[in-house]
């Protein structure tokens, strides 16, 4: 399982394409954040399956005209300003982050759904998402 | 009984035997008498935001000389009603122009960082003092004093916050996700300074401590000191200069302001079997009230009663539904600042010190008394609510509408129980859209209120959300009223 961020241009974003491309394919496919927007809409997924059956969803999407990248990094944390307080932890809705054995914060970046609620919660302001090149 | 004067000699042999406060609970229980005869000091740490933080600071002369009336450090204004160049920045304080971003606690640390901070003041001018601007960059080093002085520090506990209410709140307790979904705790548990000297046997005026990486003195209680309900504090002093920027932070609470963390430890003397028995105090000992931060009032409802042990485990059960709970003091720094303490003493750098008069236990916090009565939603809300049910027509409720002069209509089911609500916006896109179905138009998750909130909190919600009113609902959903931002308007203005 990998998560993708699919941007669809807006000469295709009224197309049930999703749904097309599950159907098609037989694999699964979990929506994690969505924004329609009045000219592009853009759809963070997971995509089950091993490194074979989520290239020949990728193949697909593309080829209806959606512009696919693979999302490596999720929420990155500064750890020169992060001091480990703790406000990010019971506001992750992944349960991604919490205090390791020496009491610091670590993200298990797989959970992570880039909803951006412990960047906001943040008193250090050590939290971003990394946006995509 | 054992002194502080034997304590420190042994200190000055370097034979003192010192542990953290969280190592005690285990040697306590083994042989308690052999832990009262053995231990020497317990060091307590704590490492959180705590507001009613600042420093005072002398800026020095300048020529021609000026006596500020305003003085602002990186466009954070400090309090400088005191004399010609001194002034508290506060932590609190916002940036002019960064807001929540920036703020008096972020100014402390920068300087305490040894950054520069910009210097811009005003002032009226007088034969004396005849200069009316002045605009500079300073560090640390170019003023004469620097002390941090803290009026409210180190809570033995605190309460636990969570959110029942529908929204997301951003709250001082931090970011409270809506239908209770997560609980945020402040304070450090068995480490806690206060909760290890709940008697204040051995902390009180004059306690030299740890404050902020350099030594600090105890200068009384705090503000809002409550003893009796197990909420004393206390008031602190020490020298900015001396101080690291490891162990003091500026912190953002979101949408709700700036701080400071401030790291502070106390030395615990064991003097006898008592002390030792009060520190020997376990995170399952201490108990904390879950209280509903979704209640916009002083006094918050309960949610549940827990201790530091369940909070820090990272999950409390409430009505049988597991919700994460975290900390808001980094427990790493609060540790390290123990470890710290405990180095000082060992290196016979830190002496401890007897309390020249013990912090008052009787003193009780008073509230705020308003100079009238701050009215409820039910005071003003309209109880004859103008309604329609989902299958009415569109024209039936632009005629509701234009009849009775308003400008939403709340939508109920067949019990009176609140299912929508449309406004005459929803209409006119309707008309546009070509929709012809109220259930296709109506808002489905409406913004309510309760009869029994205080119409402040009311009012900041419709602002919140950029609407004109809200449907008061009781417990079972059914509409008892509507509150319209004019209504409330009307009893705003009157105060």
């Amino acid at each position: 399982m990998n998560k993708y961020i699919l941007k669809f241009p807006q000469d295709i974003v009224e197309n049930p394409i999703l749904s097309e491309t599950i159907l098609e394919t037989g694999v699964l496919m979990n929506i994690l954040r969505a924004k329609v927007d009045y000219n592009e809409g853009t759809v963070v997924v997971s995509i089950a399956g091993d490194e074979e059956t989520q290239k020949k969803v990728v193949e697909l999407l593309k080829k209806k005209g959606v512009d696919v990248s693979r999302l490596k990094k999720s929420v990155v944390n500064d750890e020169e300003r992060c001091i480990s307080c703790g406000a990010c932890i019971a506001v992750c809705p992944a349960g991604a982050i919490s205090l390791n054995q020496d009491k610091e914060i670590i993200i298990e970046r797989d959970r992570c759904h880039r909803c951006g609620v412990c960047v906001e919660a943040c008193p250090r302001r050590s939290l971003s998402i990394q946006q995509l090149e | 009984m054992k002194t502080i004067e034997e304590k420190n000699e042994k200190i000055r042999k370097g034979e003192a035997v010192v542990v953290r406060a969280d190592e005690m609970p285990d040697i306590y229980e083994e042989n308690p008498q052999k832990a009262a005869e053995e231990i020497d000091v317990v060091t307590t740490g704590t490492f959180g935001m705590m507001c009613s933080s600042g420093a005072f600071l002398n800026f020095g002369h300048s020529d021609p000389p000026i006596k500020m009336t305003r003085v602002w450090l990186n466009d954070v204004e400090a309090y400088t009603g005191i004399a010609a160049v001194d002034a508290y920045i506060g932590a609190a304080q916002l940036s002019e122009d960064k807001g929540f971003e920036y703020g008096g606690g972020h100014v402390i640390e920068d300087l305490v960082a040894g950054r520069e901070v910009e210097l811009r003041a005003e002032a009226y001018g007088t034969d004396c003092y005849p200069r009316k601007k002045a605009d500079t960059n300073i560090t640390l080093n170019d003023v004469n004093q620097a002390m941090l002085f803290n009026p409210r520090n180190a809570y033995q506990r605190y309460n636990a916050a969570t959110n029942s209410s529908d929204t997301i709140l951003k709250t001082y307790m931090g970011t409270l996700l809506g239908n209770k979904r997560n609980i945020n705790f402040a304070g450090t548990g068995e480490i806690n300074p206060l909760s290890n000297d709940p008697e204040y046997r051995t902390i009180g005026f004059g306690t030299r401590i740890f404050l902020g990486g350099a030594r600090g003195y105890i200068t009384g209680e705090g503000t809002q000191h409550n003893p009796k309900t197990g909420f004393g504090n206390v008031s602190v002093k020490g020298n900015l200069k001396k101080m690291s920027d490891e162990y003091l932070k500026g912190g953002t609470v979101p949408g709700y302001g700036t701080s400071l963390f401030v790291g502070i430890g106390v030395p615990i003397p064991i003097l006898d079997e008592d002390m030792a028995k009060r520190t020997a105090i376990r995170n399952s000992d201490i108990h904390v009230k879950v209280l509903d931060y979704g209640v916009q009032r002083r006094d918050r409802p309960l949610v549940k009663e827990v201790t530091y042990e369940e909070l820090f485990s990272g999950k409390v059960e409430v009505d049988g539904r597991t919700i994460r709970s975290s900390p808001l003091s980094s427990m790493k720094i609060s540790e390290k600042i123990m470890d710290e303490l405990k180095g000082w003493i060992e290196d016979k750098k830190f002496f401890l010190t007897a309390p020249l008069e013990s912090l008052p236990k009787d003193t009780a916090v008073k509230v705020m008394k308003p100079r009238r009565d701050v009215p409820f939603v039910e005071d003003v809300m309209t109880k004859k609510v103008i309604t329609a049910k989902s299958t009415d027509s569109l024209a039936k409720v632009s005629e509701h509408i234009i009849n009775y002069g308003i400008d939403q209509v709340p939508i109920l089911d067949k019990d009176g129980k609140l299912e929508g609500i449309v406004t005459a916006w929803d209409l006119t896109k309707a008309l546009a859209t070509n929709k012809k179905k109220l259930e296709d138009i109506m808002t489905k998750s409406v913004i309510t209120s309760r009869k029994g909130e205080y119409i402040d909190a009311v009012a900041r919600r419709l602002g919140k959300h950029q609407i004109n009113s809200t449907p008061v609902v009781d417990g079972e959903g059914v509409v008892i009223g509507i509150v319209t931002s004019s209504d409330i308007n009307k009893v705003l203005q009157m105060r």
